[in-house]
């Protein structure tokens, strides 16, 4: 295979092509650099490249493979992380200027377990600065730009994962999601993106935007390829106490069951957090129209209102990020761009008690959620983002501001957030593009440690359609 | 100033240590308003004594398909 076909391949198959030694590793990273040096320039998603280390490990791989060890179903494939992943002794942004020159003490859990996968690491990729922004603005490292039209968001805060992976540089990224910032970029971009279940995946070693509701999760070009991922890095971690100490499957293996005899419900809001599009909300009704094909049962369901359950994420995103961001907020404020700090000073406002209430509200959030939209049904379908990928220009707080402004930004995780706050599994994959090129994204939610349905629902999907197939050029 | 905004600013000042000018504990306080009325009405429809925010976790193992 030619360089640039070897960088189109799948996550999985250029996997089982390294083991099958088909394809060296080596091949497989040059790959990968060739169409960095082609799409960095247009979309900015890396803040860090290390050609020479993934090239290293790359040889490294290749050597074992030779020597008769594989280390796992990642041996030997590219990927990059959002920088926000601790590798102890390297620098580690967070998308901010405040850690420009920071180096971690401390290796993150999911990239200690990349690594025992085999994966090679080509470097870092931008982010809204300390994962705050839906958009994938960044005043600090120069905006991320959509690879789909560079005038375009990518969607953040994991906005260099996302066109890294659409604009196929890496195989698979890691991401983080706290009100969205997984499934907006795979939604904008036109890739897979999976926020677990709270639990799921260690968080230790990453770098916090609110401890209750961060979630750590990958994207990639397919479903396929994002359940064996999630496999990988799934998981009880000693370090995170908030991980579940359920067994974790391996995904890849139960994605084959169709979509037959499911029960989906399709939910397209009208009205509250999210108003929703009409081309974005035929693209969702005809992906369910394909499910429907495939033999599961579609119903109609209707959301409960998030109108309490969004002011209580707030109030939790707010005074945990307030509390981690005081040092700095005190001492060196202007090293944030405004709307990052002037979105988190209310949380210096807001009585403990508030905050312990919107925590202590979850429990029920949940349970309202579960015997409304999901009773009766396997998962729910929805949007990922209820209107048409704006541009850059459009969204820009920092440089136009206005009410306007400020409005289409905070309509973007108007369907993602909830599911943070429930802390249920919610995965996004492409389902159309809208009038000017830019895909959509189809949502899936799911309940608790459900991961392995929403894959495969996701899976029997990509499996009659081809969005996913579709390259930026 | 009216009552929230003195409260905002009493707030900073007087127990954050922090510095805002009018406009800005003006804007603060109308946001913070605005969630906390929202969580206190939540929290006065759903929320009981024994709602123990420590067992969310626990939750969602146990709403896990069986």
């Amino acid at each position: 295979m030619r360089h640039e076909d070897l960088a189109l391949a799948d996550l999985s198959e250029i996997a089982e092509a390294i083991a099958a030694r088909r394809v060296t590793s080596v091949a497989a990273t040059e790959a990968c650099l060739a169409r960095i040096e082609t799409w960095q320039p247009r979309t900015n998603a890396f803040l860090r490249l290390d050609t020479d280390k993934a090239l290293a490990q790359a040889k490294a791989m290749d050597a074992e493979l030779a020597a008769g060890i594989r280390r796992g179903p990642l041996h030997g494939v590219p990927m990059a992380h959002k920088d926000m992943y601790y590798r102890k002794g390297e620098l580690s942004t967070g998308g901010s200027a405040i850690r420009r020159d920071w180096r971690a003490p401390v290796t993150a859990t999911v990239l200690q377990k990349l690594d025992a996968a085999g994966v090679v690491e080509l470097g870092f990729l931008n982010m809204a600065e300390f994962a705050a922004g839906p958009t994938g603005h960044n005043v600090h490292h120069g905006h991320c730009r959509n690879p789909w039209d560079d005038k375009r968001v990518t969607g953040g805060s994991s906005s260099g994962s996302g066109a890294s992976v659409a604009a196929r540089m890496v195989y698979g990224a890691l991401g983080s999601d706290t009100g969205g910032s997984i499934r907006l970029p795979a939604s904008a971009c036109g890739v897979v993106g999976m926020k677990a279940t709270y639990g799921r995946v260690s968080r230790a070693g990453a770098l916090a935007r609110s401890w209750s509701l961060d979630h750590v999760g990958p994207l990639t070009r397919t479903v396929r390829d994002n359940a064996r991922l999630l496999s990988v890095i799934a998981g009880h971690d000693p370090q995170d106490s908030t991980t579940s100490e359920k067994p974790v499957p391996d995904y890849e293996t139960l994605l084959d069951g169709g979509a037959s005899g499911l029960r989906i419900g399709l939910a397209l809001p009208a009205d509250g957090t999210a108003s929703l599009d009409a081309q974005v909300g035929a693209a969702v009704q005809a992906a369910a129209d394909a499910l429907g094909r495939l033999g599961a049962r579609i119903t109609l369901v209707t959301l409960p209102d998030f109108t309490a359950l969004y002011r209580a994420a707030e109030v939790i995103v707010k005074c945990e990020a307030a509390s981690m961001h005081r040092p700095w907020l005190e001492k060196t404020p202007d090293a944030y761009a405004n709307q990052v700090r002037t979105r988190m000073e209310a949380g210096f406002f807001i009585p403990a008690t508030q905050y312990i209430d919107a925590l202590r509200l979850r429990g029920h959030f949940v349970k309202e959620f579960l015997a409304t939209a999901m009773d009766g049904v396997d998962a729910v379908v929805l949007p990922a983002i209820p209107f048409p990928i704006p541009t850059i220009e459009e969204t820009d707080v920092e440089a136009k501001g206005g009410p306007a402004t400020l409005s289409m930004v905070g309509r973007f995780t108007g369907l993602t957030r909830p599911f943070n706050t429930l802390g249920v599994p919610a995965l996004s994959v492409p389902c159309g593009f809208d009038s000017n090129g830019a895909p959509i994204g189809l949502q899936l939610v799911g309940r608790p440690f459900d991961e392995a349905l929403l894959y495969r629902i996701g899976h029997a999907y990509q499996g009659v359609t081809e969005f996913h197939r579709r390259v930026p050029v | 100033m009216d009552e929230k905004t003195r409260t905002a600013a009493g707030i900073a000042t007087g127990l954050q240590g922090l510095r805002y000018d009018d406009k800005r504990l003006g804007e603060l306080a109308a946001e913070v308003a605005a969630l906390n009325d929202a969580v206190r009405q939540a929290a006065a429809e759903w929320l009981t004594f024994d709602d123990d925010p420590f067992t969310f976790p626990s939750l969602l193992e146990r709403e896990a398909r069986k």
